[in-house]
């Protein structure tokens, strides 16, 4: 090699190293104002709350106090919402996983009159807003005098399309002659369904879980609509009756209230994020 | 033997259908009929306390000349330009800054502190951003006043609120983004870029001729799945300034919820979501057919 091509080439690694070097730089600013927000709402939940308002913002609370968190407590019923929301994100995620599966299988692995045509209906409701059938179904709601309970919650979303196409699809890559071979041995489809095919499933399935535990439990539009009494309400809500009582007394016990709602979210992701963005990456390159 | 065949296939036929009865169902109550009940309510007038008027296609002809309608329409449209364009052109900047620099340990973490306000509620999120971005309290224009900045009236005034409310939006859906890149960024062979070397290509080039090539069935299901969300914005303008100053930041949704929960007016409220499902659809058709086109499919 000679002498001028080895300069060119240290001259082009240099480059590239600067180059990375400011990548690195830019990616950590981003993070930092990424997480900034979540920062300031944790140091502001501890500071004295007459002062919550004052600044700068301390970033270190100066005389931390876990009274605007007895305060959360006492202001709204923190705890009923908790389990409001678990409740509803928990009975939505089971009853999904049992329906989704169920129809899944059927498309996937049954032949029968209709398939394609039910299974096409279904994709289609895919494409119908929340927001078009939120009033008929406040209206039925009405009827059966089910507002303001969590089964005008619950009922409605147990059935989703999103979650049959997702498991469908990964029921496709099971092989057939699993299902053969347990037929010939005399299984029943429930027998296949329940003891070959969900075993294998496992994977698909938590990712399902957890995208329908998640959206449910961050849920807002419907149960601003549904629910009415402060023991009913899930988290999100209770969190905007919290900002509405405090907004111009102080921050730091609103901040204490999100602050309760995202320390255990932050917890629960960091165990299962890579579940997470494994399966919005295989639903991405599917899609 | 034929016989135990068909019997064979009569069973199979029932429990397919037993094993979609609870979604048939299901689908039948709450969806199906719902999305009936809406397009003959969007007909009507209706105010739930007295039975409902059919009106014939009068809610659609006054939505024409609803001056707030026109309005509303309007910020949808450019909150989600705004929202869109800005969470898929910097998550896939994310993506491919994170693609090429970053080693195993900080690409990790770089992934998770993106992603974060992904799982996060916007119901938490705009409450937590409502006070940040306060003019006179608020921890931003503080630190911009140190940095000799004026105020900035970020939710209070309507030339700020829908811009701020956009910022919002792409800061918390940009790390959902920069993960389907992700993914589609490293499905892209590397041979490819080895060959395009050989050839003596520019790093421009193979990132127009690889790499975006590559990734448009990934980047148009970005766009798409993006605008239906954008769409559909509700919670956060609803916190934060209750569709104000004005109605700078009311969206189509916030309508809808505004004419039939606050007014009563449900087949005027069902007939604006009917341009909502109109979008939506339109959106959809885009993708699977004019997209297929466009798009290279590997």
């Amino acid at each position: 090699m000679g002498f001028l091509s080895i300069i060119k080439s240290r001259v082009k690694r240099h480059k590239s190293n600067i180059i990375n070097f400011v990548i690195f730089l830019i990616l950590i600013l981003g993070s930092i104002i990424i997480m900034l927000p979540f920062l300031w709402m944790f140091s502001t939940s501890w500071r004295l709350p007459i002062t919550s308002f004052d600044l700068p913002p301390q970033w270190i609370p100066t005389e931390p106090r876990i009274s605007n968190y007895r305060e959360v407590f006492e202001t709204i019923p923190f705890f009923l919402n908790v389990s409001n929301s678990l409740k509803v994100g928990g009975l939505i995620t089971l009853g999904q996983l049992l329906t989704c599966s169920m129809a899944a299988f059927a498309f996937a692995k049954l032949r029968f009159p209709g398939r394609n045509f039910l299974f096409i209906l279904l994709l289609a409701s895919l494409m119908v807003p929340l927001q078009v059938i939120i009033i008929p179904i406040f209206i039925l709601m009405r009827m059966l005098g089910l507002l303001n309970t969590h089964s005008s919650l619950i009922f409605p979303a147990v059935v989703s399309a999103f979650g049959i196409f997702l498991l469908r699809q990964f029921f496709l890559t099971i092989p057939d002659e699993l299902v053969d071979a347990a037929k010939i041995d005399g299984a029943s489809y429930f027998t296949i369904y329940w003891r070959v095919i969900l075993p294998l499933a496992k994977p698909a399935l938590s990712v399902l879980a957890l995208f329908t535990f998640n959206f449910y439990w961050n849920e807002f539009f419907r149960p601003l609509i549904l629910l009415k009494s402060y023991d009913k309400m899930t988290i999100p809500l209770a969190l905007v009756q919290l900002s509405g009582f405090y907004s111009t007394g102080s921050v730091s016990i609103i901040m204490a209230g999100v602050s309760l709602a995202i320390v255990p979210v932050l917890i629960i992701f960091l165990f299962t994020q890579k579940y997470l963005i494994e399966g919005i990456a295989l639903t991405g390159l599917k899609g | 033997m034929k016989k135990h065949m068909s019997e064979q296939r009569k069973k199979e036929i029932m429990a397919a259908y037993l094993f979609l009865l609870p979604t048939l169902i299901g689908y039948a109550i709450f969806i199906a009929g719902p999305t009936i009940a809406a397009f003959t309510l969007s007909l009507c007038k209706w105010d739930v306390l007295t039975p409902p008027n059919f009106t014939g296609l009068s809610n659609f002809r006054r939505l024409l000349h609803d001056a707030r309608f026109l309005i509303v329409l309007k910020n949808t449209l450019i909150f989600t330009a705004g929202a869109v364009g800005l969470e898929i052109i910097i998550g896939l900047i994310i993506a491919l800054m994170i693609n090429r620099g970053a080693p195993g340990i900080l690409r990790y973490f770089f992934r998770t502190t993106y992603f974060f306000p992904v799982i996060v509620s916007l119901a938490s999120v705009s409450i937590v951003w409502q006070f940040l971005l306060n003019t006179d309290f608020g921890p931003i224009n503080y630190y911009l006043g140190k940095l000799g900045f004026d105020r900035i009236p970020w939710l209070s005034s309507s030339r700020w609120a829908l811009l701020s409310v956009i910022g919002l939006f792409a800061w918390k859906n940009l790390g959902f983004y920069m993960i389907l890149f992700l993914a589609a960024l490293q499905s892209v062979p590397r041979q490819l870029y080895e060959a395009a070397e050989i050839d003596g290509a520019s790093s421009w080039q193979k990132f127009w001729g690889i790499t975006l090539s590559l990734i448009t069935p990934t980047l148009f299901f970005a766009i798409v799945i993006g605008l239906i969300g954008a769409f559909q914005l509700f919670d956060a303008p609803y916190i934060m300034t209750e569709g104000g100053p004005g109605d700078a930041t009311r969206t189509l949704v916030m309508y809808i919820y505004l004419n039939g929960f606050r007014f009563l007016k449900m087949g005027y409220a069902v007939s604006s979501s009917m341009v909502l499902l109109a979008i939506i659809l339109i959106c959809t058709i885009f993708q699977f057919g004019v997209g297929r086109k466009w798009v290279f499919y590997q």
